[in-house]
Order: structure tokens, then C-alpha cells, then sequence
């Protein structure tokens, strides 16, 4: 079944007195499979992140479509947009966005509080994840008091627990260490193992190779993809390095 | 490297900072000219020649005091702040390769400009503006001989003095300040981790009971001379309640909110309690500042508005009649005395009436139920209560009330009437010394006295037999240095205009007082302008710092605003990524604020409501008892105070929401 659909989308920034034209993405056409990993990858200004904001509904494509299940997010009213990005988007962001007024628990309980769920509710859903996320220890504290990787652990905990029908994240393993970024590739396999379906946008090998696809973008279009099909990560790993140096030398003769 | 470079880089630094440097400099200007403007008109030569200066310059002295205090605390507050908001810039500097010698010396010629920007215009303003103040000054102590106003050399050294001790003292902190830190710190600046503030809940306990007993004490109080007495205690209690209450209370509160699950995880508190937690713990101490300044504001302009409206009734309390001259009876020849004053009013055309004369005997006496014991000296246990008992009698012969109300009374030995000028005297009988009178009536009225509804001690005044009982219970009574015989009083009210009615005052006081040496002289048109000068440099005081305190406040609130600005804007982001509406966002984070800003606002009016029955009552002792006046001036005051604040909070408001965008 497919869960996302994107068709020709199309941005142009122009300059605040319109001046200058920029074109951040020309013609992008891609679909997302229910369950799916997707990963997407881009050198900077690649288009990565207007890409990603279209998705996320931040942001309005100049031209073309975006369905998520079905549902055309572009046409979304306005007053309605935060409801449904509350209730469909799972979101996880390089520098976290934890708010530092509150702990950890009530971070993650943040969207279902605006969704006006009870705190019953609230409390069976985050017993049911902190396990498998291992931050069962540090659910009183607060952001400050805990680590990049507990962080980032969190602010996963925080995109599933409304149970989105997509999860977006934007170069999740970006400000963690080694370590810490392995740990959490492992915890989206994880989840994705379960069904839920995921949307990384990611500059790391590392990370993208744990993905069951890889989109690659390059002056706003898509330019290749690979299928990780049988392929164990290493093997991934492998073909996406190669891949992105005949990117990154301009090669036009693949496939 | 070129010797113009810090200069410079300081010069950039300050044009950079331009929106915090810029009010910070108006504060330190506006410090300067207040104090100058005081200094200066203290030590003013033409206000020594005025009659009743003694009190004025005790004022203005006061005010000098009370506005270096202000200066001091307030410009280490606002630098502080200012300091916390550059660290990161000075952080940067020391990672580009500035060592904090030469940070230090950058920081050197900021202060140095700050100063000399601030002392030339300040010193200018309040040259400019001194003059502006001390006519107005004069005006409203009804002075009306042209006095000079020169510049103050003197001042200008002190307050240049003053202002140099304080920026020295800023830079010094400064230094500390870039000494203690590394650069890592420095940039990190403002934002490493804020800590969950901690609630005790023994300092809520004690906000609580401070407070409590604050407003006990200024809600028991019953006479005007228990209010002058603790009044102060009070306000020191309100003051640590206060601050005890914004610091540790809310956060209390707020917590044992967050306790409550069903309530906090709901959309719209959720928000609010742990923001409002956080907001608290920042703002505690400037808002409880904001609260006890407004308080100060409003009860320092209420007061002293009330006072100068108010006096024209207040010298009616201090002298029933205009003119009253007594002297001792047997010594003084009164048909002399009311000759030179006929002839005084005679040369000036001056006519009076209400005329009355009549003997007396005058003593205060120390009052236990109906037993009047001689007065006693105050020793070391001088509470309320020895106040409380402190009784003014005064007696005088039937003869001479029959023949002043032109009744026919009649008294045996052991009876008197008593005229209570304050409450009714509640006892039937009256004792002085060994002897018993019993009173026969409460007299409603009396020719030389009227009922007031604040009597500061006991006013008595007993009509009795004849001339034997009054010397009789005055000889028992009298102390050491009271005069040796009974008195006699002539007394009258004057017509016609103030300036003739003062030249009259003082002909007739030297024409009297050259025969009759020990006579005593009261007059109101000579009492008026010392009046005038005590109740118009209150006035004059209370307006003068209100101003200032309100500027203060003004700036706190601006300050705050852009403090909170900066760091809303990052949370503003971060909860519309996770699926806030942009509008839902703007009003929680707009109502947090408006509950920040307005709770020191309703705290200051709660006070002064509480505060208001101790006003009236220390009010009362200054013969002031109008309370529907004191009532309008308060009300006045409030509704003007509060227009000010709201229009302040709308302004800086702006600045806020720029930010966030």
C-alpha cells in the first residue's frame, strides 16, 4: 500500500524584493511504501530540507502534490495543518528540540497533551516504549541533565507516541557520537522492523546504509536509487560510497 | 596595533548593544539629574532665609539619601543585566584571541564612554531642569519672592563624585565577572542548562506569615500614634513577604499544580504551569522589585497629595480659633494687651470676630480609667500604650462658660462637664489626686474647641465650679516647669486678605511680646506658611520620587521584556515543529507574560488597599481626616499608576513580539 506520494514537486524561493530566483527543488517525483525506510540523500543545497519541510507541512511547494494516505497535505487549511501534522508526523531533529522547561516525560507527552489525550493513556504508551528505547531511567530528568544520545532516544520517544503514520527525520545521527548514532540506527530498525514506516534525511553513510532504500537528490531532482534488496548493510554501505562519488564527480553514465 | 583600536571596538560594542545600552544610559542620566537637581536645591543660599526651612532642607536631605541608595542599587542591577546579555559576544572576542586583559580594556573604554556620555548630559539636564524644579518648588511652598538659582559647583562635584564611585564600582564587577569565567563559558553565556528551581516550602511559610502579620499589623492598628509607630514595622514585613512570596510561593504553587496530574497534563495549563515555573524562577527578584517600587510609588504620591489638597482643613484641627494669646493671669495685664491689638488691627484695617476671653488652667495628666495621675516622664518603655494615655486637660470657671454660651449652668464643688475633643469620655466620674467630681453632662460643644474625628491623645476640656476648685485641681496636677498660676487666653478670628492678614500677624506679635515678654502666641496665618513648607516639600519630595521610581519601573519591565524575548523565540520554534498552532502559541506565551507583568501591578494594589487604614490613621496625626479625600487620592493615584504600567507593558510588548518573529 502506498503511504506517501509525491508528485513533480516543484519549489522557488525568490528573494525577499524578487529579485533573485533560486530553484531549491525542479521536479521531484518519489513514492513511499507502507513500512518502508527510506533514506535520502544530498549533498548541501542539494534540496534536501526544502524537501523535507514540504513533507513535514512547514512549508508550501511552488508547484505539485503531496499525499500522505491518500490525503493531499498541500490543500491542508491552515488552521487545520498543526492538528494533522500532530496526529500523522512523528518528527526527529538533529539539535533534538527538547524543551528545557520541561523533563524528559513530559517532553515526550508534549503532542499528546496538545492532542488532549488523558494522562492514563499517556502513561500505557510511554511504559510500552521507554523500554524498548531505554530511557526508563531518565524520564524525571531534564534535558540538560542527560546526554546527546538519551536526548535524541527521547525525542524518538516523543515522535512515535502519537503513533504517526510517518516518521520524518532530519539528519537524526547528526550531532551524536559514533556510539550513540549506531545505538540509534539499531532503535529505527527496530521500529521499523515493527511497521512504521520512516522518511531520514541523512548526509551520513553510516546512517543511510541502515535504510531499505536510498533516494538520492542533486540540484533539486532525484537522481538514482538504490533497493537494499539482499544486500546486508555493509554491502550497502559500499554501493552508496559509490554512488555518491560519481555523484559528487558528476557521472552521468550510471545505469 | 593601532592605540585607537579599543576605543573604537568599545564605541562599535555600545552602538551594537544599542537597544539595552541606550535605555541604560537614559536610566544612568536620569539618576544623575535627580540627584544633582536635589543636591543642588538643598544647598540652595536663598531657601536658608526662608521661615520654616529647616523642615524643607530636612526633606530634600532625605531625598538625597534616598536617591543615592536608589542609584546605587538600581545601576548595579541594570549592568548586571547587561553584562549576562553580552557574554557570548565577549566569549567570542576571547576565541577570536583577545586576552581578558584586552577584554578588560574594551569593557574600560565602554564604561569610560558610558560615563562621560551620561555625566555631561545628566549634569546639563539637571542644570536645565534644577531651575524648572525649584520654581516649582517655590510655587507649591507658596513662597513668592523671586530667589535666584545658580549653578551649583558644589553639587556638581559631589554628584560627579557619587556617579564616578558607582561606574567605578560596575567596571570593577565587570572585571570579576570576565576574570572568573573561561571562554567557553562565555559563549555558552545565558544558556547552560536551566536548573528546575528549587520551592522551600519553609521560605513560602514564611512569605506567608510575613505577610500575614505585615497586613495584621496595618489592619489592627487603631490610633494615628500606634500607626506612626508601625507603620515601618509593617512595611519591613510586607517587603520580606513580599519578596519571600514571588521567590519561593510561586513556584510552590505552581508545582503543587504540576502535582496535580488530572489538571497539568491538560493542553492548555500544561503549557503554562512549567512555563510560568520558569519565568518565576528568572523573574522572582524583579518582579517582586517591580512590586515593592509601585507600592512606594503609590503610597509615597497618595500621601503627599492628600497631605497638600488636604491642609486647608488640617490647620482648622491645629487652630480652632486664628489667633489664640494666652498668658499667666495674674501677671498680665490683658486690657493692655487687647488694646495693642486694637490699635494693631486699627492701622491695617484688619477686622476679626468670634471674639472670646476666658480663664484657664492647662496641664497634661497620665490617664488610668478615671483616675488622672501626674504625668510621667517617658522611660525606655516608651510603647503605644504610654502615647495612648497621655491626656491634654484644660479647665475653666462655670462664670466664664455661662458667660461664653450665654447659658446659666450650674455646678456644685464636686461636679464638672467634660468636652471631649476626640471620643466621649466613657466614665462617670472624674479623679485627680485624692478628690472625686462627678460629671454631670457631656457637652456636645464648647466656644473654644470643636469635635474632631482623630484626637492624637486625649483632649479634655472640664468646666468646674469657680476659680478656688480649677486652681485647686491645678495645683494638685501641675508639674515642675508648667507656670506657677492659672492662665487667661484671648482669642479671635481675622477677615481679610491673606498678605494684609500676615503683615498684621507679625506687627502684632512684636507689639505684643515688647510689654509682655512671656506671653504666648498662636496664629494660624503665621503657622500657614510653615505649614506650607512642610506639606509642599512633601509634595514636592513625594512627586520627585514617584517620577523616579516609576522611570525604574518602566525600565525593569523593559529589560524583562527583552530577556524574555530572547529565549522565547527558540521555544516558540520548537513547539510549533512539534504541532502547535502559530496562534495557539502566541497566546500562551502572550498570556504567560501578561500574567508575569501584571502580578506585581496587582500585588502593589493589593498592598496599598491594606495599607490604606494605616495611611489614614498616620494621615490623622498630621490633623488630616478627610478619608473620602484620602480615599479619591488613592484611587487616583491607582488608576493613573496603573494607565502608566499598561501603557509601558504595550510598548515594550512590541519590542517582544519582534523578537519572536
Amino acid at each position: 500500500m502506498r503511504l506517501l506520494e509525491v508528485k513533480n514537486l516543484k519549489k522557488i524561493y525568490t528573494t525577499r524584493f524578487g529579485g533573485n530566483q533560486v530553484q531549491a527543488l525542479s521536479n521531484v517525483s518519489f513514492s513511499v511504501e507502507q513500512g518502508e525506510y527510506v533514506a535520502i540523500m544530498g549533498e548541501s543545497g542539494s534540496g534536501k530540507t526544502t524537501l523535507l519541510n514540504i513533507l513535514a507541512s512547514l512549508d508550501k511547494p511552488t508547484s505539485g502534490e503531496v499525499f500522505l494516505d491518500g490525503k493531499n497535505i498541500v490543500t491542508i487549511k491552515d488552521s487545520e495543518i498543526s492538528a494533522f501534522r500532530r496526529d500523522n508526523l512523528g518528527f526527529v531533529f538533529q539539535d533534538f528540540n527538547l524543551l528545557d522547561t520541561f523533563s524528559i516525560q513530559d517532553n515526550i507527552f508534549l503532542p499528546l497533551v496538545l492532542a488532549q489525550k488523558n494522562y492514563q493513556e499517556m502513561n500505557s504508551r510511554l511504559q510500552s516504549l521507554s523500554g524498548r528505547l531505554e530511557i526508563e531511567e531518565i524520564l524525571q530528568k531534564f534535558p540538560y541533565e542527560v546526554s546527546g544520545g538519551q536526548k535524541q532516544r527521547a525525542a524518538v520517544a516523543r515522535a512515535l507516541i502519537t503513533k504517526p503514520k510517518l516518521v520524518l527525520a532530519d539528519e537524526p545521527t547528526g550531532a551524536l557520537d559514533s556510539k550513540a548514532a549506531m545505538n540509534l540506527l539499531k532503535i529505527f530498525a527496530a521500529i521499523n522492523h515493527l511497521g512504521q514506516t520512516i522518511l531520514m534525511v541523512t548526509h551520513s553513510v553510516a546512517a543511510a546504509s541502515h535504510a531499505n532504500r536510498v533516494l538520492f537528490i542533486k540540484d533539486g531532482e532525484i537522481y538514482n536509487q538504490i533497493y537494499r534488496g539482499s544486500m546486508s548493510n555493509d554491502d550497502m554501505y559500499q554501493k552508496i560510497s559509490f554512488t555518491l562519488s560519481v555523484l559528487a564527480s558528476g557521472g552521468e553514465d550510471l545505469e | 596595533m593601532n592605540k585607537f583600536f579599543y576605543p573604537k571596538l568599545a564605541l562599535v560594542n555600545l552602538k551594537k548593544n544599542g537597544n539595552t545600552y541606550i535605555p541604560y544610559i537614559l536610566t544612568c542620566i536620569g539618576s544623575i539629574m535627580a540627584f544633582y537637581t536635589m543636591v543642588s536645591i538643598h544647598s540652595n543660599k536663598g531657601l536658608d532665609q526662608m521661615p520654616g526651612s529647616i523642615n524643607l532642607k530636612m526633606i530634600l536631605f532625605l531625598g538625597i539619601i534616598v536617591i543615592g541608595i536608589f542609584a546605587v542599587i538600581f545601576l548595579f542591577y541594570t549592568n548586571s543585566f547587561l553584562i549576562k546579555r553580552r557574554k557570548k559576544e565577549l566569549g567570542l572576542y576571547s576565541i577570536l584571541g583577545l586576552e581578558k586583559k584586552h577584554i578588560a580594556r574594551v569593557l574600560f573604554y565602554e564604561t569610560i564612554f558610558v560615563t562621560v556620555i551620561s555625566l555631561s548630559l545628566g549634569l546639563i539636564g539637571g542644570i536645565l531642569i534644577g531651575k524648572l524644579l525649584f520654581l516649582l518648588l517655590l510655587n507649591v511652598v507658596h513662597f513668592k519672592s523671586p530667589l535666584s538659582f545658580h549653578i551649583d559647583y558644589w553639587g556638581l562635584l559631589i554628584t560627579t563624585g557619587v556617579f564616578l564611585a558607582i561606574f567605578g564600582l560596575t567596571l570593577l564587577t565587570n572585571f570579576l565577572q570576565v576574570k572568573l569565567s573561561n571562554p567557553i563559558d562565555l559563549l555558552k553565556g545565558g544558556q547552560h542548562g536551566e536548573k528546575e528551581p528549587k520551592s522551600s516550602w519553609i521560605v513560602t511559610l514564611i512569605g506567608i506569615v510575613s505577610l500575614g502579620t505585615g497586613y495584621g499589623i496595618a489592619l489592627s492598628v487603631e490610633t494615628p500614634l500606634e500607626a506612626l509607630l508601625l507603620f515601618f514595622v509593617a512595611v519591613v514585613f510586607v517587603i520580606i513577604g513580599t519578596y519571600a512570596l514571588f521567590i519561593s510561593g510561586s513556584i510552590t504553587l505552581l508545582k503543587q499544580l504540576k502535582k496535580n496530574k488530572k489538571f497539568y497534563y491538560q493542553s492548555r495549563n500544561f503549557i503554562s504551569v512549567s512555563g510560568m515555573i520558569y519565568r518565576m524562577k528568572q523573574n522572582a527578584v524583579g518582579l517582586a522589585n517591580i512590586c515593592i517600587l509601585s507600592t512606594m510609588v503609590l503610597v509615597t504620591l497618595s500621601t503627599t497629595v492628600s497631605l497638600y489638597i488636604g491642609q486647608e482643613g488640617m490647620r482648622r484641627d491645629f487652630y480652632p480659633l486664628d489667633v489664640s494669646i494666652v498668658g499667666e493671669a495674674a501677671n498680665t495685664d490683658f486690657a493692655a494687651v487687647k488694646a495693642i491689638v486694637e490699635s494693631e488691627k486699627d492701622k491695617l484695617k484688619v477686622r476679626s470676630n468670634n471674639e472670646i476671653s476666658f480663664d484657664l488652667a492647662h496641664f497634661r495628666a497620665f490617664q488610668e480609667s478615671n483616675h488622672f495621675l501626674k504625668d510621667m516622664v517617658a522611660d525606655e518603655s516608651t510603647d503605644a500604650m504610654y502615647y495612648e494615655r497621655i491626656s491634654n486637660i484644660t479647665l475653666i470657671p462655670l462664670d466664664d462658660y455661662n458667660r461664653l454660651t450665654s447659658g446659666s449652668k450650674s455646678l456644685a464643688e464636686n461636679e464638672v462637664l467634660i468636652f471631649s475633643v476626640g471620643d466621649n469620655y466613657g466614665e462617670p466620674t472624674i479623679v485627680f489626686g485624692d478628690e472625686q467630681y462627678l460629671i454631670t453632662e457631656q457637652l456636645e460643644s464648647i466656644p473654644m474647641d470643636f469635635k474632631k474625628t482623630q484626637d492624637m491623645g486625649h483632649t479634655y476640656y472640664l468646666i468646674v465650679k469657680d476659680a478656688g476648685v480649677m486652681d485647686g485641681i491645678y495645683q494638685t496636677m501641675r508639674n515642675d516647669d508648667d507656670p506657677v498660676t492659672t492662665l487667661h487666653a484671648l482669642m479671635f478670628n481675622l477677615d481679610g486678605d491673606e498678605d494684609t492678614l500676615n503683615t498684621f500677624s507679625a506687627n502684632m506679635r512684636a507689639a505684643v511680646l515688647q510689654n509682655n515678654p512671656d506671653i504666648n502666641i498662636q496664629n494660624l496665618y503665621e503657622a500657614l506658611t510653615e505649614l506650607y513648607f512642610f506639606f509642599g516639600g512633601f509634595l514636592f519630595l513625594g512627586v520627585f520620587l514617584g517620577s523616579l521610581f516609576m522611570m525604574a519601573t518602566v525600565l525593569i519591565i523593559y529589560f524583562k521584556q527583552i530577556s524574555e524575548g530572547y529565549e522565547d523565540s527558540e521555544r516558540f520554534e520548537i513547539m510549533q515543529k512539534v504541532g502547535m498552532d502559530k496562534t495557539e502559541v502566541k497566546k500562551t506565551i502572550g498570556k504567560q507574560i501578561l500574567m508575569v507583568f501584571f502580578l506585581p501591578l496587582a500585588g502593589a494594589i493589593v498592598h496599598v488597599a491594606f495599607a490604606f487604614p494605616v495611611i489614614t490613621k498616620m494621615l490623622a496625626a498630621f490633623r488630616l481626616t478627610n478619608i473620602t479625600l484620602i480615599f479619591l487620592c488613592t484611587l487616583v493615584g491607582v488608576v493613573v499608576y496603573a494607565l502608566v504600567y499598561t501603557g509601558v507593558y504595550l510598548l515594550t510588548a512590541r519590542s517582544y513580539y519582534k523578537m519572536i518573529h
